[in-house]
């Protein structure tokens, strides 16, 4: 063994190890870039077979706020997809939070802007409870979040019977038409009008650059993210990994609260059936994106562009006069196609990128 | 001598690396041939080679055919390397935990009768491969209840159900204790009586000069020793051939360590709910005390009950001489700046998946965040400084823990650590599965450490290592420390004091 510390002798050079090759990823495997070049596809195909697509105040007003709604729906589950967990009950989160907001418009006459809050708090609570649940019994969060839905399901039932005696509140908060119906082209300074945007889109735009911010440079986001990356590894550099469970579950409770309020703008009402349709597109739309189910790993631009290309075939097949059930089919068989292509597309670079022995 | 396997000249380039240039290996039956060279120079390529996983770009593989001539073969994958005879051990685990012993050994060609498994014959010939080991196990146990050699052995016991004539064994006795692994090489030597060619690729010589016949040393992707007697080597001569030039020794930072000053870390008569019981320790600032034992004692235990993960039921733990309390690894470093870096780098050490700078700057963003937003900028400034300070080579901060070579993802590992300014550093096996010449280097960076004031308590099972590095040496056994010494650097007295502790271990309680 060398144990001699002779202090002539030259000190040992770093190993000539060969260099690692760098993860430099082709274009072609970005995710993002793919669903943006799909997207400009399937317009220029809508709205040549069929006008209509291009209708400002018919179909892309109405557009840009249904992407509004699902662009939240897909952030929701975002923040506990970060830790490879999911939400199944991200769309009853979202039924119990709008219906906090229903009631506190209808029994305590609030402005429209505290009722959100209030909705907000509630969602982001009964976020909490569920990651408390996970953190605390270690139970899968799919399996912990599947019943809170199940008992959500009821509970929210019960609840409208209760306060309404059927399933929705008949107020109308003052604002909630101008969320529903204004774009800023309503909204003029003399001559200059806004452009045809509607107005929850900035509400939306705020969410997913907040929660960008957060998984990109906040040190709650990142922390949340080596929770994802690898658990033990992060409790034994000190992060205190329950707490972030209970965090991103919390966060994700609140943006289905925000998802929910969104959609009830544009329905006009606070109702109970409220969510019902979120469970599919909240992973639709950061899996098509490019987030893992494994966590670790999150975009949220790849989300609000999953969400555009869902809802833009959703549009385009509804002018096409597709029912309902078809559309369903065809939204399933892209996200098949689109997984499939996903795992390829990674296997591919995974290839070209392998490193040395 | 019959060759069992013949790989000429071959070749295998990834981009930026040409990982085997012209590499060669020649098996012939009944050897233990040693396969050596050092972390990335290209062993672990030739074996994924041999096993079907990659295609070289150059150069052939030759295997016998029926009539014992050798021919050229083409490995499409892992499938054709089984059937062509060639069986492996990797370095992980690859045994499915539900499953019984005999449907794992079994599980790549498992009998069938009638479309459905085959019971009896699947026990006769599990019960078959277990002989040829001479390994007394029930075939119907499930794997997750065996311990960690047994699961070894079984791992062997599969790489032969498919009538191996050459197994590869890749560093096999990592995670195994010296009687577990001198058994393992009992059974290698018996199966080589029977005709059985087997590879053996590890980092300890000690090991491979006791058990191997031949050896290959590669260096570079290149053979810079070809199937030579392993007796005609000495092993300084083998380190010099793996790194390519003459032996250099290592240049330790003199230190000394003031008798009177406070110890950094102390306990007292500790018990904790992991099992310790009477573990008294001191480390004074500057100071390397080594904590020795088997595999299985309770060390690397106790440093995970010293950060919270495990109660401390009894005695006292004072930090700069004031009593702690540490609830969690958080509480650790933040009130006492104390950092452990683990033994099991890929598990618990690194986030693999995640760059280096956020690897490194993991345990400082409390620090480096403004208004709770960390800066890019003020992270990647930290990450120079350490990937400079430690040697760690990089082509940017932004390439994933997981590309790194092991002796750089250990660096990684130790990295955060440093960034977050522990001045008491617990730091458990530092070089395992490392090459000769990063561990060198790693032994001037730990006594660096303790010659600019950081108390270190230094777990290893590496009797040389300990006695290279360590002031003082405890020996622990059974979650409880037998014995205490002052290290004067001569190895053999050295070694035999601490192995009298082990094995006649005074005041241990069963």
């Amino acid at each position: 063994m060398k144990t001699e510390t002779a202090p002539e002798a030259p000190a040992v050079p770093p190993a000539a190890e060969p260099r690692p090759p760098a993860r430099a990823l082709p274009v072609w495997a970005n995710p993002r870039l793919g669903l943006l070049i799909v997207i400009a596809v399937l317009v220029v195909l809508f709205s040549s077979l069929t006008p209509a697509f291009l209708d400002p105040r018919l179909t892309l007003a109405p557009l840009q706020a249904d992407i509004s709604v699902y662009v939240v729906v897909g952030l929701a589950q975002l923040a506990v997809l970060s830790l490879g967990h999911m939400n199944m009950a991200v769309g009853r989160m979202a039924a119990l939070s709008t219906f906090a907001m229903g009631l506190a418009y209808d029994r305590l006459g609030v402005p429209l802007l505290v009722g959100l809050l209030v909705g907000l708090a509630v969602g982001a609570g009964i976020g909490a409870l569920a990651g408390l649940l996970i953190a605390k019994t270690g139970v899968n969060s799919f399996v912990v979040t599947l019943a809170l839905d199940f008992g959500l399901l009821g509970l929210v039932t019960i609840l409208y019977t209760w306060a309404t005696g059927g399933v929705s509140f008949a107020v109308q908060p003052s604002g909630l038409s101008a969320l529903r119906f204004d774009t800023f082209a309503d909204y003029c300074m003399g001559e200059v009008c806004g452009p045809r945007i509607p107005l929850v889109v900035p509400i939306a735009v705020a969410a997913a650059l907040g929660v960008g911010l957060l998984f990109r440079h906040a040190r709650l986001g990142r922390e949340i993210l080596m929770t994802g990356s690898n658990t033990v590894a992060a409790e034994l550099s000190g992060i205190p990994t329950h707490r972030r469970v209970v965090a991103a579950h919390a966060l994700s409770g609140l943006l289905a609260a925000l998802a929910g309020f969104l959609l009830a703008a544009n329905n006009g009402a606070f109702s109970a059936n409220i969510g019902e349709s979120f469970l599919l597109p909240s992973f639709l739309a950061p899996v098509l994106g490019g987030t893992l189910l494994a966590g670790g790993a999150v975009s949220v631009l790849g989300t609000a562009l999953g969400a555009t290309l869902t809802q833009v075939i959703y549009k385009g097949l509804n002018l096409l006069q597709f029912s309902l059930e078809e559309l369903k089919l065809y939204i399933g068989l892209v996200l098949l196609a689109a997984l499939s292509l996903d795992r390829l597309r990674a296997v591919l670079a995974e290839r070209r990128a392998v490193s040395s022995s | 001598m019959t060759v069992v396997l013949s790989a000429e000249k071959l070749v295998k380039t990834f981009p930026g690396v040409r990982a085997l240039d012209e590499a060669t290996l020649t098996l012939t039956a009944g050897s233990v041939h040693a396969l050596l060279g050092e972390n990335g120079a290209g062993k672990s390529t030739l074996i994924k080679i041999l096993t079907g996983v990659y295609r070289p770009d150059g150069g052939q593989l030759r295997l016998p055919g029926p009539d014992g001539e050798l021919r050229a073969v083409q490995l499409g994958n892992p499938q054709d390397a089984q059937r062509a005879g060639i069986g492996v051990v990797h370095q992980e685990r690859n045994l499915i935990p539900a499953f019984s012993v005999a449907e794992n050994i079994c599980l790549q060609h498992l009998p069938r009768r009638a479309g459905l498994l085959d019971r009896a014959a699947l026990r006769t010939e599990a019960r078959r491969c277990l002989d040829l080991l001479d390994l007394d196990l029930d075939p119907d146990l499930p794997v997750s209840r065996l311990s960690v050699a047994q699961l070894q052995l079984v791992e062997i016991a599969k790489a032969l159900s498919a009538e191996s004539t050459v197994l590869l064994l890749d560093e096999p006795t990592a995670s195994l204790t010296n009687d577990e692994a001198d058994r393992l090489y009992g059974i290698v030597r018996r199966l080589s009586e029977r005709g059985h060619a087997t590879v053996l690729v590890s980092h300890k010589l000690e090991e491979v000069f006791a058990v191997a016949d031949t050896v290959t040393v590669l260096r570079d992707g290149r053979s810079v020793a070809e199937a030579e007697p392993l007796a005609d080597h000495s092993r300084e001569e083998i380190v010099d051939l793996m790194v390519g030039r003459a032996y250099q020794q290592v240049h330790l930072a003199a230190r000394t360590v003031a008798a009177d000053v406070e110890p950094a870390l102390a306990l007292d008569a500790v018990a904790t709910t992991a099992g310790h019981h009477d573990v008294s320790l001191a480390v004074r600032p500057g100071e390397i005390v080594g904590l020795y034992g088997l595999v299985g004692a309770g060390r690397s235990e106790l440093a995970k009950a010293l950060l919270g993960l495990d109660q401390i039921t009894a005695g006292e733990v004072r930090v700069h001489g004031r009593p702690a309390r540490i609830r969690d690894v958080g509480d650790a470093l933040h009130r006492y700046r104390i950092g452990y870096v683990t033994e099991n780098r890929k598990e618990e050490g690194l986030f693999l998946d995640q760059t280096v700078a956020r690897n490194t700057a993991v345990t400082v963003w409390r620090r480096l965040a403004r208004l709770g937003l960390v800066r890019d900028r003020a992270e990647r400034s930290l990450v120079d400084e350490y990937a400079d300070r430690l040697g760690i080579r990089l082509a940017s901060p932004d390439q994933h823990a997981g590309q790194l070579s092991g002796g750089n993802q250990q660096k990684v590992s130790l990295a955060k650590w440093l960034a977050a300014d522990c001045d008491v550093l617990i730091i458990d096996e530092p070089t395992v599965g490392i090459d000769v010449r990063t561990k060198a280097a790693f032994h001037e960076l730990i006594a660096g450490l303790a010659a600019r004031g950081m108390a270190i308590l230094l777990i290893s099972s590496d009797l040389p290592e300990m006695v290279t590095l360590a002031d003082r040496i405890a020996v622990m056994r059974e979650f409880a420390i037998v014995g205490e010494l002052d290290n004067d650097h001569d190895y053999d007295r050295m070694s035999q004091s601490v192995i009298r502790f082990i094995h006649d271990g005074q005041g241990v309680v069963a």
